[in-house]
């Protein structure tokens, strides 16, 4: 009985390789294959079936242009299912079955760590287009979201400027949280203010009452809400209605889970929120990508920061690839190291740092207006990911393979 | 007036935890503390509530008519299900564990495939108001008020209706009611379809104050057991002290300590309480009565 | 004084002191039959050596994700096995071994980071770890069944102890959560132990996904299988059916039904946390969300899917259900959730004894058939 199980596996995934996104005709060579792990279905899917569709886009120019270096495109797509353990399942089934070139993964945090390990067993390459918490040195993955310090060293202190020097932060008690949280509490003290509040939300909390009444008890003069998931995402409907009525500011909302337009106005009014990449972006740039992408996906519900940055890093792969005129991964990372591997996206033009791999970006402040509408009162241009390069992280020396925080920084040497 | 600003803030936190965990279990007290069914679809049912009342309330329809609406929806789904599915279940309560978890994927992923990935919150209604220097929610009063009105109704169904009586009577000792002429099947589902029904009031009540999405049921069916467990069987003499005792120990310890000590707070309570009183609440005071 | 009936009382006296020269081995291999498993005779025997063989030749038919795969499911098998033992077998459910499971899992990666792999140290690792996820499991069992508690609440207090602890895990980002080297690292979860290593004169053989770790699987699986064919066929698992089928009953017998509870539920918490320590050695890796809620109720699916009340069912069903939802992940899209779902309802609605056992009992009526 084992035994037909188990050649069902491989017979299985050899009617699968064949049913894959087909290339277009017309190609001699073989197809670059690009391996897509994320979730179309639970807790995430709300956020992150975008990043599919723009990856889907991306590889139909490509191919309609010619392919990378005259190859095409193949897409070998599965659904994570929000679940760390599909992200170790089909990790290893596109690295070692499927022998895709490169991977694109993952949304939460959580999820990119359940695969880095197995990364670096099989030694691919993989991106990570995700806004996150920041500090992950690691030859095999280049990161193309915004980390803390591009969205925090921006957004503080031009609340602080605002609105006064008392900050209160709630976070979720996790990771990304735990060090956002750390990054304000600094970014607050170098500028002079002060922390009136500190508050820490198990994930899955969706009552705040409790949380409301200390920050009206506080002296603060605004909020930093950097909550997470469907559940905690409660705290804006809530806040409103007991009247809180203090400015908020945020690198999570809006940018990745478009709150602003699934919540009834005014909850989320008077949110700041540092963003690379939204719909509402005015630049000629942003408004081609959009036209291109509701011609493609006229359902889809909204375009995120997440959807530019898979749309980015296509095209990055794209350039590495052909100027190294290999998919080999040593190869790619030489060019990276050159330091003017750059794309002009939606979202404007966009550089990858070679001592961390992670990307720089044009930064705008979105405030969300009394009827949800977005403006944007300020855009920092071309802020770069300097936390981990100065810290001592340098991937062009060496590898350590590790995350680190600003409380747990790599080893000096 | 200092006073009064910091007793009525005290008040308002009990009463917030008090009726969020009276709402969210009063349908599994049925469903799960009544008939012994263990409805991991509990948060499901919520969900069809909240789902109902959202769409019907953005139609245009009254707030308390749409919940209405989205408990009366909840209901009649429950009532399927006992009839497709739970009603070959009474005898193989553990089985009812994989079978409702079974109808929670369907429904969450349904839900997500037909319904998209969220759906626009209604906004909650009836603003706020100052006490002190501090200013509340005043839809969470209604909530409070909610509870307290729930147990009521349900404590006079049970016990001053023949519904009640008969339902009271077939879950207790089916044979005999059987032999007295009731049709027991009928009473099971529609008991179940009531605790359904609640279920999805709690969403319709709880909707406008949160965020919709297909998971969102989940958030509370830890609090809808922690709550049944410790009251036991009986729901008036049961569930209502448990979450008094409940609210208390969340209020206070989210209070001082935090949120993360408000949650395991509760779970330690669960814990302690079934081992020091296996019944649940109700059984220990129904003991002290003799 | 020759007494008629000497011969007699000759006669047992050999019969005994010749049950007494079987050696505990016999008793114990003898075991592998018996009234508490499926499976009996030359035909089941024969099938099973076959099932072996055919899982030995299989890594040489196949490419080595499909041998790494298999390898992954099997880690989960003894978790399975260990509530089959606690669920079916003793009729105590558990909705908690993922406590048991994330206990050992951490352990292991907190121990291996500490004192590194070494002389095959990884293996007295995962050792310890199995040791503490099953006196954890006997500490919980203690509380629980000296105090009374039955039924439901069981399922009750393991979920809540699970959720306590994924609660509590999920907040230990910060540097200040660290045992020796070891960061706990909150709700991304602990990366960077080593994975299992045997040591080997030039250089340990480090067993990554493959066929390595496939071949120590499959012998761990076969050997934990055939444990408790006997362990549940000796009068150990005779008092955890009697039990199961009337508590009160097996005390007047005089069996202290307590003690034997908190030993299964430790057996069980022991298989949990040997499944925990594999996993986090698999796939080096391991986090709290390994504790929650999905994840708790996995295995009850599995076992339940399966056939509960036997172990070579619970073991095939573990299996078919891992594959088939893993199956369903990669082809069926979005509905994939949905066909598991609707897989749940008619395997409780239709096969209330569990697919496999189902399908074993019906096999076995048609092999007796034949045979007539």
């Amino acid at each position: 009985m084992i035994k037909t199980w188990k050649t069902g596996i491989s017979a299985a995934a050899l009617a699968g390789a064949a049913a894959l996104v087909a290339a277009g005709p017309g190609f001699a060579q073989d197809a670059i294959k690009i391996g897509v792990l994320e979730d179309q279905s639970g807790d995430f899917a709300a956020a992150t079936n975008v990043k599919v569709h723009a990856i889907e886009l991306a590889a139909e120019e490509i191919n309609a242009a010619g392919g990378i270096d005259g190859r095409p495109v193949e897409l070998v797509i599965y659904d994570t299912q929000s679940d760390n353990r599909r992200y170790q399942e089909f990790m290893r089934r596109v690295l070692q079955q499927d022998q895709v070139d490169v991977v694109f993964a993952g949304f939460s945090s959580a999820s990119r760590e359940a695969y880095r390990p197995i990364v670096n067993q099989f030694d691919g390459l993989a991106f990570y287009n995700n806004q996150y918490e920041g500090g992950v040195c690691d030859a095999n993955m280049i990161v193309t979201g915004a980390v803390p310090e591009q969205q925090f060293s921006t957004l503080i202190p031009w609340m602080m400027e605002t609105y006064g020097n008392n900050v209160y932060t709630i976070a979720a008690d996790y990771n990304f949280g735990q060090i956002s949280a750390e990054w304000v509490r600094q970014i607050v003290d170098e500028n002079g203010g002060a922390m009136v509040g500190e508050e820490f939300i198990p994930l899955g909390v969706s009552q705040f009452s409790q949380t409301i009444q200390n920050i009206q008890a506080s002296e603060a003069d605004f909020v930093v809400t950097l909550l997470v998931g469907a559940a905690q995402a409660s705290y804006y409907e809530q806040a409103a209605s007991a009247d809180v009525g203090l400015p908020m500011a945020s690198s999570v909302n809006v940018g990745q889970g478009y709150e602003h337009k699934r919540f009834t106005p005014p909850s989320l009014s008077q949110m700041y929120v540092t963003t690379n990449y939204i719909e509402e972006i005015d630049t000629p740039e942003s408004q081609a990508f959009l036209e291109k992408f509701r011609a493609k996906f006229p359902e889809e519900p909204y375009i995120n920061q997440e959807a530019a940055n898979s749309y980015i890093a296509m095209n990055l792969y794209k350039q590495l690839v052909e100027r190294a005129g290999t998919t080999e991964r040593e190869a790619l990372r030489e060019v990276i190291a050159e330091g003017d591997v750059c794309f002009d996206g939606p979202s404007g033009t966009v550089c990858l740092d070679p001592k961390s791999q992670h990307m720089s970006h044009t930064i705008f402040l979105a405030k969300v207006e009394e009827d949800h509408s977005i403006s944007f009162p300020r855009v920092w241009e071309n802020i770069a990911p300097y936390w981990l390069g100065d810290a001592g992280c340098d991937l062009t020396q060496n590898d350590p393979s590790a995350q680190y925080t600003p409380s747990n920084p790599p080893p000096a040497n | 007036m200092e006073f009064f600003a910091a007793a009525f803030a005290m008040a308002y936190q009990f009463g917030d935890a008090f009726a969020f965990l009276v709402i969210s279990c009063a349908g599994l007290a049925i469903i799960f503390g009544m008939m012994g069914i263990i409805n991991l679809a509990h948060g499901e049912f919520i969900m069809c509530g909240a789902y109902v009342t959202a769409s019907t309330a953005r139609m245009g329809l009254p707030l308390p008519l749409a919940i209405l609406c989205g408990a009366l929806v909840a209901g009649i789904v429950g009532m399927l299900v006992e009839r497709i599915v739970i009603r070959h279940l009474y005898q193989r309560p553990l089985d009812s564990i994989i079978a409702t978890w079974g109808i929670s994927l369907i429904a969450t992923q349904g839900v997500l495939i037909v319904l998209g990935s969220t759906m626009q919150g209604i906004g909650t209604p009836l603003g706020s108001i100052e006490v002190g220097d501090r200013s509340y929610s005043a839809y969470r009063l209604v909530l409070m008020a909610a509870a307290v009105a729930l147990l009521i109704g349900l404590y006079f169904l049970f016990y001053h209706t023949r519904f009640g009586v008969i339902a009271r009577a077939t879950i207790q000792r089916p044979q005999m009611a059987q032999a007295l002429g009731v049709d027991t099947r009928r009473v099971y589902g529609l008991t179940f379809g009531l605790g359904a029904a609640l279920a999805g009031l709690a969403g319709g009540l709880y909707a406008p104050t949160m965020t919709m999405v297909p998971t969102m049921g989940a958030t509370f069916i830890v609090e809808s057991f922690v709550t049944v467990v410790v009251g036991g069987a009986d729901i008036f003499v049961g569930a209502a002290p448990a979450a008094v005792i409940l609210a208390a120990i969340r209020a206070s310890l989210t209070a001082w300590y935090g949120q993360l000590f408000g949650q395991i707070g509760l779970l330690i309570a669960v814990i302690v309480v079934i081992r020091v009183m296996p019944g649940g609440l109700s059984a220990w005071i129904k003991g002290t009565r003799q | 004084m020759d007494r008629p009936d000497t011969p007699h009382t000759d006669e047992p006296l050999v019969a005994e002191t010749q049950i007494e020269r079987r050696s505990a081995l016999a008793i114990w291999i003898s075991r592998l039959e018996g009234p508490q498993t499926m499976g009996r005779g030359p035909v089941f025997w024969a099938t099973a050596a076959l099932v072996v063989l055919a899982a030995i030749l299989y890594p040489l038919f196949s490419d080595p994700f499909a041998v790494g795969n298999s390898a992954y499911f099997m880690v989960w098998t003894f978790m399975a096995m260990g509530l089959g033992v606690v669920w079916g077998y003793t009729g105590a459910l558990s909705f908690g071994q993922t406590a048991f499971f994330g206990l050992a899992g951490y352990a292991y990666g907190v121990l291996t980071i500490n004192f590194g792999a070494a002389y095959g140290f990884t293996w007295i690792a995962l050792m310890i770890s199995v040791a503490l996820g099953g006196l954890f499991a006997m500490l919980i069992g203690y509380f629980m069944f000296y105090g009374r508690i039955k039924g439901v609440f069981v399922g009750i207090v393991t979920l809540s102890v699970t959720l306590v602890l994924e609660t509590f895990m999920a907040q230990t980002a910060g540097p200040q959560w660290r045992i020796g080297e070891a960061r706990l690292n909150g709700f991304n979860g602990m990366s960077g132990m080593p994975p299992l290593t045997i040591p080997w004169p030039g250089g340990d053989v480090l067993l990554y996904p493959g066929v390595g770790l496939y071949y120590v699987l499959l012998a761990m699986v076969v050997l934990c299988y055939l444990g408790l064919r006997m362990l549940l066929n000796a009068p150990f698992g005779n008092v955890l059916v009697a039990i199961r089928e009337n508590p009160e009953r097996a005390e007047m017998l005089g069996y202290d039904t307590r003690a034997y509870q908190m030993l299964s539920f430790a057996l069980g918490g022991a298989l949990a946390g040997l499944s925990g320590a594999l996993y986090t050695a698999w796939g080096q890796y391991i986090t709290p969300s390994s504790m929650g809620l999905t994840a708790a109720a996995l295995p009850i699916v599995w076992v339940a899917v399966g056939g509960r009340r036997d172990i070579t069912a619970t073991l095939l069903g573990t299996l078919a259900v891992l594959f088939a939802f893993q199956l369903l992940t990669v082809y069926g899209s979005q509905y994939a959730l949905i066909v598991m779902g609707a897989l749940l309802l008619f395997t409780v609605l239709l096969t209330p004894e569990g697919l496999i056992a189902t399908a074993m009992r019906w096999l076995g009526r048609l092999v007796g058939r034949a045979k007539r």
